[in-house]
């Protein structure tokens, strides 16, 4: 059969393997990050902080420090009463917030409370003068242990609440009590989610530039959310929000420790506007460690309920967070949505949750890498393997026995969420398949026989994630997109999403140059300046690809119309279609091209009717519901018996994220994911003693992955596309760090399960693994 | 963090009583101590650097002497400040009389804080003993020292 035009069909971008955009800059040092900004008169701060974790700030006297050359200015909490408090953007019934001023007044909660601020025109100098500021303080007892802050007569954080208590919640679904009663098996275990050091790659650091005669300030910070810090730092400063712009330069990781407003935004707006020249504040190590937000921080008790047969009726939670001396951004959020994700894959129809959320003399904690959602995981993980073991059941069995089934989507948990789509089974079962699990099991006895401890973990993870519906989400959970096409045909895609990281400046583009059949090199992606994007609400919580890609979709399907009625005007036919970058006539087969369709919409020698000039469409993009991943994740380990070492053998990662934009971004996601869910299995723990001092303080005492501590990460995929957005896509930013920990530890504890060994907390340090090897397994 | 261990020092207890409160002598023997200066009765004010880790600062600060029970021991509070954080060390000294001299024992809690929480804690328990040990050997000089002056005149 022969036609009179060949048709090809175009391979699109979408799906496509394709190198980031964003590298060339990153790996030749050419980007740009807050530090590297220099401007004319610039001007450093440095912040003295409490050496206490609770102490009265008996006398202030910064007059040494203002003597000493090259300090332009000191400010400290009595200068600073003007400024709005750090912002919580959480709200529970009956939360307790208490005053959180940009500096301490009278009183300190924590180590590394910010107590004054050095303006010099050097950094060192800076540095230095901070030691000339004479404090004397008056030490109170503090308490740094969740739990120990719950028993009577403990230090009290805040005098006006002596209980400790910021909040209590409750939630539950179904009928828990007649669940437990009812069961043949009830198996219970406190889990702890220890506290973790975010530690991004680049520190916090803020640039603020005031002038004064255009009443403007602009801030540049290292953040995950630029419009919302700009709204919050507005209202801190006292300024109308056109009147301060925020900027992004480039982010070097942020994992959640950058989605919030920190004292330091708002006070270098405050020294700016003060001094009248521009001020730089880089964070250092020390003090990303005491003042950056840590995550995690729970003390969880579970109880699952089952039937002999292993099919689960219930599970119980009660969940102590340690929220530290504040709120931050989102602090008493966090736990929620462990209690949202509690049944994991499974058909738990009847649950119930308590959270005391805790006041200690410790820095905040907050979103950390799947923030509430890992915690949620390794508690039901380490339950099902527990009850596996109590029933003498297969893990993976017990689990393919319980998953809500392929064809019960839309799920409504007991939680009060609707899964969106899923088929649990099949990434499991592909993960089995992998490392060819029965023969595994069998290799796994004759090691154990020959005294080798050899161990099989699997977790089978869920996730929330593409944050959110607006109604569900404290700051509006819409993304935006703004497409430009240019006069000349280039396309310019402006996100409110802020990515930092996660490679948008490459998907974005991809599916722009898809829609337009333009070459990808023709487009850009530009975000993280508030003057120059729309508003947006940013990058976290896996929402950048799954809530900001369909406003970009969204918007290019707006523009799309548009150009195909210039097409229309230009050809003078109203059979018309649009395809590959040129609009063709469908009789005449003449063509037009899209920069000829660009040239003519802003030349507007003739417009189409009721058309504006122009090729530019914004759309704000509300989502009907959150993406739920899944997936599976199985580790072989094995631990040296004579050292207490675990070497990961195998790691295997089946995730199910929806559809795939870019499958290499999906790999880096997943494995930077799994590094450092490691790190928390296996190395990373924020120690505090007894007094509230952080004695893991820096690199030297807190151990993340470095290379050689990661195994070969073996990464597929199963393809569930979500309804709820038309990519189909979900989101896969946290689902590594999700997946891992449990199955790490569940592989630990099935390799030391003959010593009796039913559960262990992490991280898994040789020392602990020793020392209970040597005591026969008894901890 | 706690210390606790003996010494023994060739002095009978009531020398050894006198020597672990003498100004001059602990400002001798206490390593990295600079200045140590009675400023009342059972007070005195004292400077020393330290050494942790890959940190070093001075301390300025006070030590007093409580439940004086002479010869058979006192209670020491040690409290100091400096750049690199603060300090606080609170110990019971018990002199026991032996056959060759005097068995000083010492029981006691530092606390630490600031930065030299933060980056020596790991150290800090090494790094006591390592001092007290020093202490009391420049200690058990000054004894030797002071006999063998004693006996030559």
């Amino acid at each position: 059969m022969s036609m009179a035009t060949t048709v090809t069909k175009a391979e699109t971008l979408v799906g496509r393997r394709l190198r980031r955009k964003e590298d060339p800059r990153l790996i030749t040092g050419t980007a740009t990050y807050v530090d590297d900004i220099q401007m004319p008169g610039m001007h450093y701060a440095a912040i003295l902080r409490s050496p206490h974790a609770a102490a009265r700030i008996r006398s202030l006297n910064v007059q040494p420090a203002l003597d000493h050359p090259g300090v332009a200015a000191v400010f400290t909490g009595a200068d600073v009463a003007g400024v709005g408090p750090v912002p919580c953007g959480a709200s529970l019934p009956g939360l307790r917030v208490p005053a959180h001023s940009v500096l301490a007044r009278d009183r300190v909660y924590f180590v590394g409370h910010p107590v004054a601020v050095v303006v010099a025109t050097d950094r060192y100098v800076a540095a230095d003068a901070l030691d000339l500021i004479e404090v004397e303080y008056q030490p109170l007892p503090a308490v740094a242990n969740p739990e120990k802050a719950l028993e009577p007569g403990a230090p009290a954080v805040h005098p006006e609440w002596p209980d400790n208590l910021a909040f209590t919640y409750h939630q539950e679904g179904g009928e828990p009590d007649r669940a437990f009663a009812e069961a043949d098996v009830v198996v219970r275990q406190r889990i702890i989610s220890q506290r973790l050091i975010p530690t991004a790659m680049e520190t916090r650091g803020v640039v603020a530039d005031y002038r004064g005669a255009e009443k403007s300030l602009t801030i540049y910070s290292s953040t995950q959310i630029p419009h919302l810090m700009r709204s919050l730092v507005a209202q801190m400063l006292g300024l109308a929000e056109n009147r301060l712009r925020v900027i992004t330069p480039e982010v070097g990781g942020g994992f959640g420790s950058k989605l919030n407003v920190y004292a330091e935004e708002a006070l270098m707006g405050f020294v700016a506007m003060k001094i009248g020249k521009p001020v730089k504040w880089i964070e250092s190590r020390r003090e990303n460690f005491q003042c950056t937000i840590h995550g995690r921080g729970h003390v969880d008790y579970y109880e699952i309920a089952a039937r002999k047969d292993g099919a689960v009726l219930g599970l119980r939670l009660k969940l102590i967070q340690d929220l530290g001396a504040y709120h931050q951004l989102l602090t008493p959020a966090i736990p929620t949505l462990s209690v949202l994700m509690m049944p994991g894959l499974y058909k738990f129809r009847n649950v119930s949750a308590d959270i005391l959320g805790v006041f200690t003399n410790c820095v905040p904690t907050d979103a950390y890498r799947g923030a509430g959602r890992p915690e949620a995981t390794h508690g039901v993980e380490r339950m099902m393997d527990l009850l596996a073991a109590e029933l003498r059941m297969d893990p993976a069995e017990l689990r393919l026995l319980n998953f809500i089934g392929a064809d019960e989507f839309p799920y409504a948990t007991a939680t009060g969420l609707s899964y969106d789509s899923g088929n649990y089974a099949e990434p499991l079962k592909k993960a089995l398949d992998l490392v060819d699990y029965h023969r595994l099991r069998e290799q796994q006895q004759q090691a154990k026989a020959s005294g080798r401890l050899v161990g099989i973990g699997i977790s089978t993870y869920g996730e929330i994630c593409a944050f959110g519906p607006s109604p569900a989400t404290p700051a509006g959970g819409w993304e935006s997109a703004t497409v430009k096409i240019e006069p000349s045909g280039a396309v310019t895609v402006m996100t409110g999403a802020s990515p930092h990281g996660q490679g948008e400046e490459t998907t974005f583009a991809q599916i722009a140059a898809d829609e337009l059949g333009v070459p990808i090199e023709d487009v850009i992606v530009v975000h993280g300046d508030t003057a120059i994007v729309q508003y947006g609400i940013g990058t976290f919580g896996s929402r950048g690809t799954a809530v900001g890609g369909p406003a970009v979709y969204y918007a290019l399907q707006d523009l799309k119309a548009k150009i195909l009625k210039f097409g229309e005007l230009l050809l003078e036919s109203s059979d018309v279609t649009f395809s590959g970058g040129v609009c063709t006539c469908n009789r005449t087969g003449k063509t037009v091209t899209l920069a000829q369709i660009a040239a003519a919409s802003y030349r507007a020698m003739k417009l189409p009717p009721n058309t504006e000039p122009g090729l530019v469409a914004t759309h704000f993009w509300e989502p009907p519901n959150f993406a739920f991943p899944f997936g599976a994740h199985i580790v072989v380990s094995e631990v040296d018996p004579e050292t207490g070492q675990v070497e990961i053998k195998r790691y295997v990662a089946v995730d199910d994220c929806g559809k795939i934009i870019n499958p290499l971004l999906v790999d880096g996601q997943v494995h930077g994911g799994v590094v450092q869910g490691l790190g928390q299995a296996l190395f990373e723990q924020a120690v505090y003693d007894q007094d509230g001092q952080l004695v893991t303080g820096e690199l030297m005492d807190y151990a993340v992955p470095k290379a050689t501590m990661v195994p070969w990460i073996e990464s597929d995929h199963t393809t569930t596309p979500s309804p709820v957005n038309p990519l189909g896509v979900k989101g896969v930013g946290e689902a590594g760090t999700i997946g891992c920990s449990p199955a790490v530890v569940n592989s630990v504890v099935d390799a030391l399960g003959h010593l009796g060994v039913r559960h262990l907390d992490m991280p898994l340090t040789p020392e602990k693994l020793w020392k209970l090897i040597q005591a026969g397994g008894q901890a | 963090m706690k210390v606790a261990g003996e010494y023994l020092l060739a002095a009978a207890p009531d020398r050894a009583y006198d020597l672990l409160q003498d100004p001059e002598v602990l400002a001798r023997c206490m390593p990295g101590c600079d200045h140590l200066a009675r400023t009342g009765p059972d007070e005195y004010e004292m400077r020393m650097k330290m050494v942790i880790s890959s940190i070093q600062g001075l301390f300025a600060g006070k030590v007093s002497i409580a439940d004086q029970d002479r010869p058979a021991g006192f209670r020491l509070v040690v409290e100091g400040n400096g750049k690199v954080g603060f300090m606080r060390g609170d110990g019971l000294l018990t002199l026991v009389p032996q056959p060759g001299g005097t068995e000083v024992r010492y029981e006691g809690e530092v606390r630490v804080g600031g930065m030299i929480a933060g980056v020596g804690q790991r150290l800090l328990d090494t790094t006591a003993k390592m001092i007290i040990k020093r202490f009391f050997s420049k200690l058990a000089a000054q004894v030797d020292g002071a006999s063998s002056s004693g006996a030559g005149a």
